[in-house]
């Protein structure tokens, strides 16, 4: 029985030892313990975040440590790194070193070599590493795009204020656009007359009918302005949105007012032939004018006011 | 010595209880330790007994390996303290003899101490 | 008030006398520990008994309990370290947590219990039935027969179980980095040979080795600390074993700081 137990344990003892010798082995050799290691110094002007043992890597591959530290006589620190021979082929003449702070972990040392072609680096040469912290460039990045939404959100009130009060500019054009197709509707027999062209005519009331169905059309869309006030951003800004709706339709509506401004000039050319009549047609044309120069004017300011392109992929919280 | 007052240990069987005097005291082999108490247990005829531990054993089985274990001292004197507490249902010291007889080779001397009125016990033994 | 102060004092005292002892005993074990003088065959014969007791019985429990708890606390570190996004640091959340310090803890629980009670109540056992007159009796030291094999049996166990049960966890890792991150076996290696120093698994087997001393040598104090009568087997029992956890809390820390400095 108790030889029994000397087998055993003899058993455990040998199959033990050679896991924990082969394991030791294995990282030895994996970790080149025994491999010849070169020496670099870098410079750096605060030693802030440094630490001895601290990690070299090479896309995103530990290659070697920072082996020591020291105060320079001309107070600049000092780093000693230690790299392996089989990772020297990634320290070139070319190489930058950058320290690297992440917002969670530990410091490290990054190498980045432009020209794995190039010559090796020289011990002697000392380069200076530059430092980048998560922290900070997040604070970095976070101030434009927090002036990005101030901006925002003083347009956002601009537009709502101005929708909201009746004497503003969008009010302003929708009671010209209702005069305007109110002085068409009683000119149009003048109008008959005075050219006595039947096809500019039937244009001009074609025209004037567009203008009335499009003057409904922004109304209904003001209102729906209104309302996408309270809405999220997502319904103000997304593709399919309510913004991009009234840039569209003011668009469409500036296209169509130009052709109008079009035939109008046509009835003009063609009323100064035609004596009488002129007075009534400078008015009309003046009327038009107005009326095209007030929604270019808005459709300019909203396209001014909503960066439907400046900011795309902008999202407010 | 061989007393109650020095017992055999508990977690050890007969053989290792024996054998353990070789073991530290002349660092013999453990193999040939085992063998050499084996040979002292047969003198008695009490090799089915190595493997018990001292609760299993009767008081003669146990004066016997007490007296192995103290015979396994080289050039040993024996001294017995009070036998008939160990032996308490022997009548006459007549097992006593038999024992010590048995492994005469194996000590220079026995000293046996006991009460007084015990003297009986032996003086009806070596009369006999 | 003044009683208050006397009993805090006498604690104190009581606790810097047990706290003496116990490192003056460890010395004196640590000396013996390289006499050449002292190792006999009847200390050998102790000590392989040891070992199977405490390393080789135990073995099929402790393997299980390895694959078991190492297999769940293995899964849980993935799923956390996936959720917070921190994927690079596996390795040293492997290896800086589950080897270096949950894997001697373990270990040294499950020895503790079950072996560090059983040398308690074998050297409470054996003062109460005398037997420890019996070696002075026959000239054997108890310091060399029962104390040394036991307190070596103590570190070859802590360093050996640990070893496994590190494997066993690593093992256990590789399995499922794959599943939860679909880590290559080299990737995995070299992701964990990258957080491994050498320095910390020296003071991870020095901290084995410690766990392994005071495990066994507290116990051995304790049991010799038990009386004539029968009752002090289980006082001499319930005080050692408290000890032994404080103990390896103690040791834990300690070793913390080392690490740290």
């Amino acid at each position: 029985m108790p030889h029994k137990h000397a087998f055993k344990v003899g058993l455990f003892v040998i199959i033990a030892t050679f896991l924990i010798v082969s394991t030791i082995g294995y990282l030895v050799y994996k970790k080149g313990m025994f491999e010849k290691v070169y020496t670099y110094t870098l410079s750096v002007k605060s030693g802030e975040n440094l630490t001895t043992g601290m990690p070299v890597v090479f896309s995103g591959f530990t290659i070697g440590n920072v082996e020591d530290l020291e105060l320079s006589e001309e107070g600049i620190v000092l780093i000693k790194i230690k790299i392996p021979k089989r990772h020297i082929k990634w320290i070139r003449s070319d190489s930058v070193f950058a320290l690297d702070k992440p917002l969670i972990g530990s410091a490290k040392i990054i190498v980045q070599t432009k020209n794995l072609n190039s010559p090796e680096l020289s011990a002697d040469n000392i380069l200076e590493i530059a430092t980048s912290s998560d922290i900070n460039e997040m604070v970095k990045r976070i101030h434009p795009i927090l002036d990005t939404i101030t901006k925002i959100a003083t347009n956002i009130e601009n537009i709502t204020a101005d929708l909201s009060n009746p004497q503003g500019d969008v009010h302003k054009i929708l009671k010209n656009t209702q005069k305007l197709t109110a002085n068409f509707s009683e000119k149009s027999s003048l109008l008959e007359m005075a050219v006595s062209d039947q096809d500019s005519v039937v244009a001009l009331h074609a025209a004037m009918k567009n203008a009335r169905g499009i003057t409904v059309q922004i109304e209904n869309t003001l209102k729906k302005v209104n309302a996408m006030a309270v809405k999220t951003d997502e319904k103000l800004y997304g593709d399919e949105g309510l913004l991009p709706l009234v840039n569209n339709i003011l668009k469409d509506l500036v296209v169509k007012l130009q052709k109008l401004d079009a035939t109008v000039g046509n009835i003009n050319t063609i009323s100064r032939e035609a004596a009488g009549s002129a007075k009534d047609m400078e008015a009309l044309r003046e009327q038009i004018d107005a009326t095209i120069y007030a929604i270019q004017e808005l459709v300019d300011r909203l396209d001014n006011l909503v960066p439907f392109k400046k900011e795309p992929d902008m999202r407010l919280p | 010595m061989i007393s109650l007052d020095i017992p055999l240990i508990s977690n050890l069987d007969v053989l290792n209880n024996i054998a353990l005097i070789k073991l530290y005291r002349d660092n013999l082999p453990k193999r040939q330790a085992e063998q050499l108490v084996l040979k002292l247990l047969n003198r008695y005829k009490l090799e089915d007994i190595a493997y018990k531990r001292s609760a299993d054993l009767t008081d003669e089985h146990r004066f016997c390996v007490m007296l192995l274990r103290a015979a396994m001292i080289n050039e040993a004197t024996i001294v017995i303290d009070r036998p008939f507490i160990i032996l308490h249902n022997s009548q006459d010291s007549s097992f006593m003899k038999y024992a010590l007889n048995t492994i005469d080779d194996l000590y220079n001397q026995c000293h046996i101490l006991d009460y007084i009125w015990n003297k009986d016990r032996y003086i009806k033994d070596n009369a006999s | 008030m003044k009683t208050f102060v006397e009993k805090i004092g006498v604690a104190a005292i009581d606790m810097t006398g047990s706290l003496k002892a116990t490192l003056l005993f460890a010395i004196k074990v640590v000396f013996r520990m390289f006499d050449r003088n002292a190792y006999n065959s009847a200390v050998k014969m102790v000590l392989v008994e040891q070992i199977y007791f405490t390393s080789v019985q135990i073995l099929p429990l402790f393997l299980t309990i390895a694959v078991i708890f190492g297999s769940i606390l293995v899964i849980i570190l993935m799923l956390v370290v996936k959720e917070l996004g921190m994927v690079q640091y596996i390795g040293r959340f492997m290896i800086g947590f589950m080897v270096y310090e949950l894997s001697p803890f373990i270990t040294v629980i499950l020895i503790a219990l079950r072996s560090s009670s059983a040398i308690n109540t074998e050297i409470a056992v054996m003062k109460v039935n005398k037997e420890i007159r019996t070696l002075e009796a026959f000239h054997i030291d108890a310091m060399n027969y029962l104390f040394l094999p036991r307190i070596i049996n103590g570190i070859i166990s802590v360093v050996f179980l640990n070893s496994l049960f590190s494997i066993v966890v690593l093992a256990t890792g590789l399995i499922f980095s794959n599943f939860i991150f679909q880590m290559s076996f080299d990737t995995y290696t070299d992701v964990l040979i990258n957080s491994i120093y050498f320095s910390d698994i020296i003071i991870m087997y020095l901290k084995c080795i410690t766990y392994g001393v005071f495990i066994t040598l507290i116990p051995i104090m304790f049991g010799l600390n038990a009386t004539n009568e029968l009752t002090s087997i289980p006082v001499s029992v319930l005080n050692g074993m408290v000890r032994v956890f404080i103990a390896i809390v103690i040791i834990e820390v300690l070793s913390l700081i080392l690490k740290l400095i």
